[in-house]
Parts: structure tokens; sequence; C-alpha cells
């Protein structure tokens, strides 16, 4: 299927790869399927793209790119929503608000967009750990993003590899 | 708004699937179990809204940042050499 979007144009869409929100994205609940895009493989950041809405497109980054020890805590019942069998078929995505000033990037680390890569199921969970914030600064993750490299985040493939700590 | 008085350990029923009891009451404190489907949102009024305003913003900077996402990581990567 082909979709139009305000950022990319019309773009193809392989339907395997879209990704169906159980709950959806908090203010944008009425949206429930989305695909992950890269613009440019340089940077860590993806694009969240809802294929029913071409003008709603969030930019995320994977939640371990931004802290290697991450380790958010899902409840029984949104593993069963999810259909999660395996740590290793999912992956954390946060939010990112981008401000003109580049040092005041922020990641949203508490509510993550929780994927099931393996079933394309996701949701954006409030988690429990009140220690993770809404606007984590990117600044503050500097060796991490240095170690993972920025071409690293380019293929899902790796970011399976990087989200196989999560606990659950 | 529909109003129920309850007292402690009593529930209140909403549709087939919501169950909500009054477990505990200290005070002005009031603890209160949901018992709801998988896929129903249950959240702290604040912290839904928190994350609501946080996504409704990130939305609308993006919209303005597409193009620009590039340089500034790379303003960002510089920031972080800089400072090592």
């Amino acid at each position: 299927m082909k979709i139009s979007t305000s950022r990319f144009g019309d773009i193809p869409v392989d339907e395997t790869r879209i990704i169906q929100m159980r709950g959806g994205i908090l203010g944008f609940e009425h949206l429930k399927q989305y695909i992950l895009l890269t613009q440019d493989e340089k940077t860590p950041f993806w694009w969240l793209q809802s294929t029913e809405d071409g003008a709603i497109a969030f930019v995320v980054i994977n939640s371990f790119v931004v802290d290697p020890v991450y380790a958010p805590i899902i409840t029984d019942n949104d593993v069963r929503l999810l259909e999660i069998a395996s740590s290793e078929d999912v992956v954390s995505m946060s939010v990112v608000t981008i401000v003109a000033d580049p040092l005041k990037i922020t990641a949203n680390m508490r509510a993550p967009i929780i994927i099931n890569i393996k079933k394309k199921l996701a949701k954006q969970i409030v988690l429990q750990n009140n220690e993770y914030a809404v606007q984590y600064s990117l600044t503050d993750t500097a060796s991490a993003m240095e170690n993972d490299g920025v071409g690293d985040a380019g293929n899902l493939s790796n970011l399976k590899k990087v989200s196989t700590t999560l606990a659950l | 708004m529909l109003i129920l008085t309850r007292k402690l350990g009593e529930a209140i029923r909403i549709g087939d699937n919501i169950r909500i009891t009054v477990s505990d009451i200290k005070g002005k404190q009031i603890r209160i179990g949901i018992e709801a489907p998988d896929d129903l949102l249950v959240h702290r009024e604040e912290v839904y809204t928190m994350i609501q305003e946080q996504n409704m913003k990130a939305l609308q900077y993006a919209v303005e940042a597409d193009q620009r996402l590039p340089d500034l990581w790379n303003k960002l990567v510089k920031h972080k050499e800089d400072g090592e």
C-alpha cells in the first residue's frame, strides 16, 4: 500500500512492517497503525510515522542507546497485551522532543513505546519506575552513544541486540 | 458527574469488565483497586496529562525540526567531544 505523509511525501509501505498500537500513544489513541522509518542513518533517530494520518510522525530513539542500563519494568498485563514471549523480541523507543538548542533535546524515558518486533504490537507504557524522567536530557548520555556508534542504530537487528537486557 | 458513596471494601462496576474497589482509607488518602481489561489504559491523571502534553510538544517540534535532525545531532556529539 501507499501512504501520503507530510514529511516524506508519498511512500510505499510494506504492510508486514506496520506496527499495531494497542492502547495508542497518549493523546493520539485514535491512531492505531505506525511504521518505523529512518531518515538519516548517521543519526540514531527514527521516525514513528502514522499510516492513518500522514501529518503525525514522532521522532524516537532507542531507549537503550540513551541509557545502556535502562531497565523498564513492564506489568504482566502489558506482557500479555503485547504478546511478548521473549525479551529479545522487544524494542523500547523513547519519544524525542527536539528543540532549537541541541543541548536541550530530551527523550521520554518514563513512557517508552514498547514494541514487540516479532508480532508488530506496541504500546506507550507509563512505567512504574519513578526514577525515569519524562524529559531526559540527551547530553547526559555521552559515553553510551559513543560506544554504540551512531551508525549502528541504522537497522532493526541492531536495535534488537541492544534491547536484550530488558527486564520483563 | 455521577457520584456514589462507598464504604471500605465496597466496589463499583462499570460495564461488564471494570471493577473499582475502595481498598483502604487513611485520612485524606484513599487506595483504589482497579480491575480492568489489559487493553484499557489506567493512569493517575497527572501522569497521564504530563505524558500527553510531552507527546504533543514532541510532535509540534518534530514538524519544525525534520530537516535539521542531522545538524542537531552533530552539534550534540560535538558538544560531548568538546566536553571530554
